[in-house]
């Protein structure tokens, strides 16, 4: 028996239970009742009854083209997009792709998106004090030389010479032994380090050696994560109070998940992809979901109903990995000729299909329309008959 | 190493048995082979997962309150 917080009798509760509705739409009806503090059980039946066949009015009809509907109906708004990548997030000062580049990006299922992202929430008291959080911060953030002193090239001694930044070593929790020791392991060059002053040289007194040093010196990434090039911490507003929210540029969305402090039930990030590879199919079409809503709705699109993007996402993830719909993808990988040389890439298609003997067994939209026959839906797939009902021996009209 | 079913992303995914699997065949009157796939390799899946099995799973859903899909486990 489901416990209602709605003051309504137990009759009410079964007749109102007793119907398909969603819970919200019980919810609704229960509402009602309660408002009406002289509704009987007769009312309510009947209440629930007409909510019921409503709802159930609302279904799609057999055979309706919903591709076709889907398609149109983000197509449509999808010409109000802009066509600029205009780099302004709105959220901190993150450049993030938007419009109509986005949009392509997602159904293209391109494998790196032009402006990765991760948005990363913290657990416990790493989200409550601003000095736990940017412990994450700085184990996020790829830390490079630059960040952390000067680098001079001495061209007499053949030494390159590191001037560290105490208060920087001290903010990024990093020792200049640390830092020795990373750069003697990356570039195979044993340092000579005294306090905040690292030198080192190459084994033969080469000018070339040295600049190469310089230069693999540059990438070399002492902390953090190489993907990610900065975080910004901001403080938010939750359902669940005030916390450190993380915003990154550049996303490795698997190794982030395993850092300590981050909240890996909630961290997200843009790439679905990423998502799909750390996450499963299941959240890689959710992501898919929630990006092309949060595309379009960014330019004020907000009323494409999130069924069509929902079939979308479904088609894209049907297959149990993330297709495109183009022509590597899922328009790519129809059986029927005609269908295929009629997208893309005609006469490739065309020519195989001739070379193999393929057959064309003629039972999607595309060949029909091209043969001339009628297609299987809507009208196409309902046959007709003319004659009496044997039912009550009445004449059919 | 991280739990992905923690992940608010990740819905219910179990592995379902033949007697409700025919059942869900006859309903829709479909073959195994029709249904949608998840990799064997997907992060997702509960660790018994066998290549042939169907998993079933349980989203809560934009337009209904919860949605029950099922996947045939591939590859």
């Amino acid at each position: 028996m489901t416990n209602v917080d709605y003051d309504v009798t137990d009759d009410m509760i079964a007749v109102v239970e007793d119907t398909d509705l969603p819970r919200r739409l019980k919810d609704e009806v229960y509402e009602t009742l309660e408002d009406r503090g002289d509704a009987t059980v007769q009312d309510a039946d009947e209440l629930a009854r007409a909510v019921e066949s409503r709802y159930l009015d609302t279904r799609v009809d057999p055979l309706d083209p919903v591709g076709t509907v889907s398609a149109q109906s983000i197509g449509e708004p999808g010409t109000q997009l802009t066509m600029n990548t205009f780099h302004y997030a709105g959220v901190a000062e993150i450049d993030v792709t938007q419009g109509l580049p986005r949009l392509i990006e997602l159904v293209d299922a391109r494998k790196t998106p032009d402006t990765p992202m991760m948005t990363v929430y913290l657990e416990d008291e790493y989200a409550a004090e601003r000095e736990k959080a940017h412990e994450v911060v700085w184990n996020i953030e790829a830390t490079k030389i630059l960040a952390l002193g000067d680098v001079s090239t001495n061209v007499a001694d053949m030494r390159v010479q590191i001037s560290l930044n105490e208060d920087t070593l001290r903010e990024r929790m990093i020792t200049p032994e640390e830092v020795a020791e990373i750069i003697e392991d990356n570039l195979g060059v044993s340092t000579v380090q005294q306090g905040t002053e690292i030198q080192f040289g190459p084994e033969e007194p080469s000018y070339r050696d040295l600049l190469q040093l310089v230069e693999e010196l540059r990438d070399i990434t002492f902390k953090g994560i190489e993907e990610v090039s900065r975080v910004v911490i901001r403080r938010e507003e939750l359902d669940v109070g005030e916390q450190f929210v993380l915003y990154t540029e550049g996303s490795a969305f698997g190794d982030v998940l395993e850092i300590e402090g981050v909240d890996a039930s909630r961290t997200t990030c843009n790439n679905i992809h990423e998502i799909h590879r750390n996450l499963g199919i299941e959240a890689a079409r959710e992501a898919i979901i929630e990006e092309t809503n949060n595309t379009l709705a960014e330019q004020g699109l907000d009323d494409v109903n999130v069924r069509h993007l929902m079939l979308v996402a479904d088609m894209m993830t049907n297959r149990g990995e993330i297709e495109s719909i183009g022509r590597h993808g899922i328009s790519g990988s129809k059986e029927s000729v005609l269908a295929r040389a009629a997208f893309e890439v005609t006469v490739n298609h065309l020519l195989n299909a001739a070379i193999h003997g393929e057959t064309d067994e003629l039972d999607g939209v595309t060949e029909n329309v091209i043969v001339g026959k009628p297609i299987k839906l809507g009208t196409g797939d309902v046959d007709l008959r003319m004659g009496s009902t044997k039912s009550s021996g009445s004449q059919a009209d | 190493m991280v739990d992905v079913s923690q992940h608010e992303l990740v819905p219910e995914h179990t592995i379902l048995d033949e007697d409700a699997l025919d059942e869900v065949l006859e309903e829709y009157d479909i073959d195994r082979t029709d249904l949608p796939k998840i990799k064997r390799s997907d992060p997702a899946l509960p660790d018994e997962a066998e290549i042939g099995d169907v998993i079933k799973i349980v989203r809560n859903s934009r337009t209904a309150d919860q949605a029950v899909v099922y996947r045939l486990v591939v590859e």
